[in-house]
């Protein structure tokens, strides 16, 4: 813009704020630093914080804003051109032990003992595709930092981490091409999902039965974890304090949530085919959100023959983030009754959760993703939300502002009739069979 | 900036100051063996990404001061940031009067850009003073 300018941040961001300075270009920006937090405080409480010192400097708060727009530039703050970025050398030889401690020490490990990459087992791992361990896969930032680039060979010495076998690569590669990290910067400790949907779940022998998102099954342990440690390996991810911000961190980050649909039980069309793929591909689906929550915590989730999922399902909605979406997992137990009381598509159910799922105008504004993302897009006219805010405090609006926001898939081993919800956005689907 | 910050912002792991145990190599063809009586020796794959190069960006001029100057207070849309930035505009009004302040909220959410406002700010303001995270 050309125009001096002042940044103010909490000083709970100081190193977020310094580092995606420097990685924008700007090493020495003239950040000012407030007190941590000023949400929820008084006009006289921010009033001290303003007349107070900058809490990293010590410096009066006022003068650090006025000098950072006034002081003439150093010779450092007017440099131009390029900074090469260097991640060390290509490879370490060293014990298995030391090696282990050394990618312990460097952050490339979710804190779990890894495989270590041999190159047999990362040559391996890339015999399992037709493509050329040179060829770029993708890009991938875990937040808004500058995205990180990685080609076929990189993705597998994190596949070999996870413990991977080489026929699980293509799936690994999918979920790299996709571009998205598992680990976000957000303070609200984001959780991800996969659905895996096409022949790929048999041959593989994922777990869609009893357990179906439990530790029972190699591709569904090893595949969500790969996921992770790309991440932090691929996209620089999961650095607390400067790429990983999430206040409490989630415990589905360790291998997130990694569901492959049960399509022989489903009595609907599987995921993928609502996707535009045929049956026959493999494909795998990716979402983001907070978590998953059972079934069993709603009102009138008694297993009786008058059990209603529809109304269950609406009472689990209520307690969601309307900023993400919902992801059904239903046990094909539930999934059957469904149909039977007259859900004979996906469809027709998402379509009456969305109807039916409501919340007032006022208890929608009291929500904190409402003030902080569908406020301002109010006020830039965007609908729903332009109109949801012009609407008296007692009306009714949908807890999701549109009813593709809402999205079932079948999994579980059909021992009880129970299912969960995933405050859970869906954000892309991804051929398998392209990475083969 | 420190070292430890300066690693980190080459996506280097501050551990790397460390001293290691292990031997950071070059590249080699197959694992390396030890003599009879050591353990074995293994050459493993750096699993990270590549990083993209930095593009330095020059900073804008600084003003001489702020003595009749327009300064615009931008609230980027966090809780709180309103009531800060009125704070702000405040204290120039009891200790800088001959600063004019003029308050705006950027267009929507925090992470979405906002070209108009920055036109705005181009064609009408001499500084800016942007608020805040959390």
């Amino acid at each position: 813009m050309g125009i001096p300018s002042a940044p103010l941040v909490t000083k709970a961001f100081k190193d977020l704020a310094l580092l995606n300075a420097a990685k924008r270009g700007m090493p020495h920006e003239r950040i000012c630093f407030t007190p941590h937090p000023v949400w929820g405080k008084t006009p006289e409480e921010v009033r001290a914080y303003v007349e107070g010192p900058d809490p990293v400097s010590g410096k009066p708060l006022m003068k650090e804003i006025v000098d950072a727009l006034t002081v003439p530039l150093s010779d450092e703050e007017k440099r131009s051109g390029m900074v090469s970025v260097s991640v060390g050398p290509p490879a370490f030889t060293d014990t298995a032990d030391n090696l282990q401690e050394l990618y312990l020490n460097n952050g490339y490990t979710d804190f779990l003992p890894v495989i270590l990459p041999t190159e047999e087992k990362v040559e391996a791992m890339m015999r399992a595709t037709s493509h050329r361990p040179d060829e770029t896969v993708g890009k991938m930032a875990a937040g808004a930092y500058p995205p990180w680039s990685y080609n076929v060979r990189q993705v597998a010495a994190s596949a070999v981490m996870a413990g991977c076998r080489p026929e699980y690569f293509p799936i690994v590669l999918a979920i790299a091409s996709s571009g998205v990290a598992s680990l976000f910067s957000s303070t609200n400790s984001f959780a991800f999902a996969m659905v895996i949907n096409g022949p790929i779940r048999d041959k593989l022998e994922f777990n869609y039965g009893i357990g179906a998102l439990g530790p029972f099954a190699q591709p569904n342990a090893t595949i969500g974890r790969a996921w992770t440690l790309m991440s932090k390996n691929l996209g620089n991810g999961g650095i607390p304090g400067d790429t990983y911000l999430g206040s409490l961190g989630n415990n589905l980050n360790y291998n997130n949530v990694v569901i492959a649909e049960h399509e022989d039980a489903n009595p609907w069309v599987p995921f993928h085919v609502q996707r535009g793929f045929k049956k026959e591909d493999n494909v795998v689906s990716l979402f983001r959100g907070l978590g998953v929550v059972p079934g069993q915590v709603a009102r009138g989730s008694s297993a009786n023959e008058n059990v209603q999922f529809d109304y269950q399902m609406s009472d689990l909605f209520s307690t969601f983030t309307g900023f993400f979406g919902a992801l059904i997992i239903a046990d094909p137990l539930v999934a059957a009754r469904l149909k039977e009381q007259g859900y004979d598509t996906k469809e027709k159910l998402t379509d009456w959760l969305y109807k039916n799922t409501t919340q007032t105008v006022k208890d929608y504004k009291s929500r904190n993703y409402a003030y902080l993302f569908d406020y301002p897009r109010a006020l830039r006219g965007d609908e729903p939300w332009a109109s949801w805010y012009k609407m008296p405090d007692d009306a009714l609006i949908p807890h999701f502002p549109h009813v593709s926001d809402i999205n079932i898939v079948v999994a579980g081993g059909q021992t009880n009739a129970y299912p969960q919800a995933g405050n859970l956005s869906y954000g892309v689907s991804v051929s398998i069979d392209k990475w083969m | 900036m420190n070292r430890r910050k300066l690693l980190s912002l080459l996506g280097m792991s501050p551990a790397m100051l460390a001293t290691s145990k292990a031997e950071a190599q070059q590249h080699k063809a197959g694992p390396a063996r030890s003599s009879s009586s050591g353990p074995e020796k293994l050459t493993v794959v750096n699993p990270k990404g590549t990083p993209p190069a930095i593009q330095l960006i020059p900073m804008a001029p600084r003003l001489d001061s702020l003595n009749g100057k327009t300064v615009f207070l931008v609230d980027t849309g966090f809780h709180g940031s309103d009531v800060l930035l009125h704070q702000i505009e405040a204290w120039f009004g009891r200790n800088m009067p001959s600063v004019t302040v003029v308050f705006r909220r950027k267009a929507g959410p925090y992470m979405e850009d906002d070209p108009n406002l920055w036109k705005e700010i181009k064609a009408n303001g001499n500084a800016v003073i942007m608020a805040v995270g959390h």
